[in-house]
């Protein structure tokens, strides 16, 4: 039974990592239909960003995850008014281009900061395990649980009860409406690419702890994240939500009852089989028009 | 107040509204007339500046509306009710109507009453999402969300097109109120002769993207409306 509960925690640790990354992209893609596969790459720089904040400047990982969310958001900010926003109309050029930012990032990194792996310390305050019965979980891994939650709910809350969220809802149903209503619609993109972006920098930071930083790292993380966003269904924070727990549930069950490879194959089959039959997600919004 | 010399306005290059000169004064009701495919949506989306390109002149009272963008144009008081309404339809009615009021200078984000006297349907479903309104009610709230900008003119493309007619006679009740007792200027583009008579000060006549005729109410006669108007 503790081998049960603890393969479930891993599970659910897994998921709130996977939400941390999906969610930006999520945003992105639901908002502008931009498949930004630079995206693992804005992960990398938070990692990378919250290493420097701590070994050049002494900055912990808590204090330096506002800096490094509006470090990445302006990155991000920069690509989109520099490239993206060219290509709205063109989205299948916005995967080549994406892709193309991702390696330059990644390249640059590994130039400058050198392809060693690197590590940051996790706060001293999150060190140590909780224990229930014989059920370990690292306090670390708790804190980050509820931090994805609390970033997921601070989304939903930006997404639905604020005036932004309202216009980019607007935007995202019709453009072309919305510009006639007084929205800026070129500064509701840039806004949420940013945020997209940001929200990124933060997850990557937050990994830091538990991987090692290196300039590759962006590339399985976004993958898995894609995943997510797949599963859970285009522009629904809840799919991505939902989807989160189950991939992270699925590869923990599927690694433990087989292994870590083949368990991996288990869960892309297993996706393959949903999205056969849910095409459009486990939470499609469905209206008529 | 809303003027234009010599208006040409593109899709890609071809010039679908051509050499079209107009003047709408300040208060007035003008209809745009003509048979299907003339230009009379493009020359309101020209407006609105959601075609390709211009060339010519057009300016709103007194400022050059050309290089301004949409949402510009609509900061400065043009509301642009579409052909088809274009409510969003996973926003909820008062979602849709305080959307109007985002080119608002004032800032104000508050529901206008009177909108609600104007529609009380609206008032009952306001919590409804757009999309689940039937055709009439949703004609309706896209002039209530236009009306939420407090607009000084309004351009109405079409909006009694597939309507059932007790909405229709109301939604012309509620167009000529808006006129008289607002005093909002109104460009209608429409295919109803009768009430394009009854209501408008001026109206324009387009032919292939050309003005064919303009004059005032009274003129657009039956001949008129015999040679460019019927099918």
């Amino acid at each position: 039974m503790d081998v049960f509960f603890n393969q479930a925690f891993t599970g659910l640790s897994t998921a709130s990592i996977l939400l941390l990354v999906a969610l930006g992209l999520a945003i992105i893609y639901g908002a502008m239909g931009v498949i930004n596969l630079a995206h693992g790459e804005f992960v990398m720089l938070g990692a990378y960003a919250a290493w420097f904040l701590q070994s050049f400047l002494g900055i912990g990982l808590f204090l330096g995850l506002p800096l490094v969310f509006v470090f990445v958001a302006l990155l991000g900010l920069a690509i989109e008014r520099g490239l993206v926003r060219w290509l709205y109309h063109r989205p299948l050029d916005t995967i080549l281009a994406t892709w193309g930012v991702g390696i330059v990032l990644q390249q640059l990194v590994r130039m400058i900061a050198g392809p060693d792996s690197r590590y940051v310390e996790r706060p001293a305050m999150l060190d140590g395990n909780l224990r229930i019965a014989d059920v370990y979980m690292s306090n670390y891994r708790i804190f980050l649980l509820f931090f994805s939650v609390a970033v997921l709910v601070a989304t939903w809350y930006l997404m639905t009860r604020t005036e932004f969220g309202t216009k980019l809802r607007a935007v995202i149903q019709n453009r072309e409406i919305s510009e006639c209503y007084g929205i800026r619609t070129e500064r509701v993109y840039a806004l949420t690419f940013a945020y997209g972006a940001g929200l990124a920098g933060i997850a990557g930071a937050l990994i830091t702890p538990l991987a090692s930083v290196t300039p590759g790292m962006g590339t399985n993380l976004v993958v898995d994240a894609f995943l997510v966003v797949i599963v859970g269904g285009v522009g629904s924070l809840l799919g991505t939500a939902a989807a989160s727990g189950l991939v992270g549930e699925a590869t923990a069950l599927f690694s433990f009852l087989l292994n870590d490879t083949i368990g991996r194959v288990a869960v892309l089959m297993a996706i393959i089989v949903l999205i056969r039959f849910w095409p459009q997600g486990l939470f499609a919004d469905r209206i008529r028009r | 107040m809303l003027e234009a010399q010599a208006l040409y306005s593109y899709y890609g290059k071809s010039p679908i509204v051509q050499d079209v000169s107009f003047t709408v004064p300040e208060g007035s009701f003008v209809s745009v007339l003509g048979r299907n495919g003339v230009g009379k949506t493009t020359l309101l989306r020209t407006v609105m500046g959601l075609t390709d390109g211009i060339s010519g002149r057009l300016s709103f009272r007194g400022e050059d509306l050309g290089r301004l963008p949409t949402h510009e144009r609509a900061r400065r008081g043009i509301g642009y009710i579409p052909q088809g309404r274009e409510v969003i339809p996973r926003f909820s009615v008062r979602e849709n109507i305080v959307m109007g009021t985002y080119t608002r200078r004032d800032g104000r984000r508050d529901l206008p009453g009177h909108i609600l006297e104007l529609f009380p349907v609206l008032r009952e479903f306001l919590d409804r999402r757009g999309g689940d309104l039937s055709g009439g009610q949703q004609q309706q709230l896209a002039i209530a969300r236009a009306l939420a900008m407090d607009p000084r003119v309004l351009l109405l493309d079409e909006p009694t097109e597939g309507i059932q007619p007790n909405i229709v006679h109301e939604i012309e009740q509620v167009l000529l109120r808006l006129n008289r007792e607002f005093g909002i200027t109104v460009v209608l583009v429409d295919q109803n002769i009768p009430f394009a008579r009854r209501a408008s000060d001026h109206f324009i006549v387009l032919d292939k993207g050309r003005v064919a005729v303009a004059g005032h109410g009274e003129e657009l006669t039956d001949e008129v409306a015999e040679r460019y108007l019927t099918f």
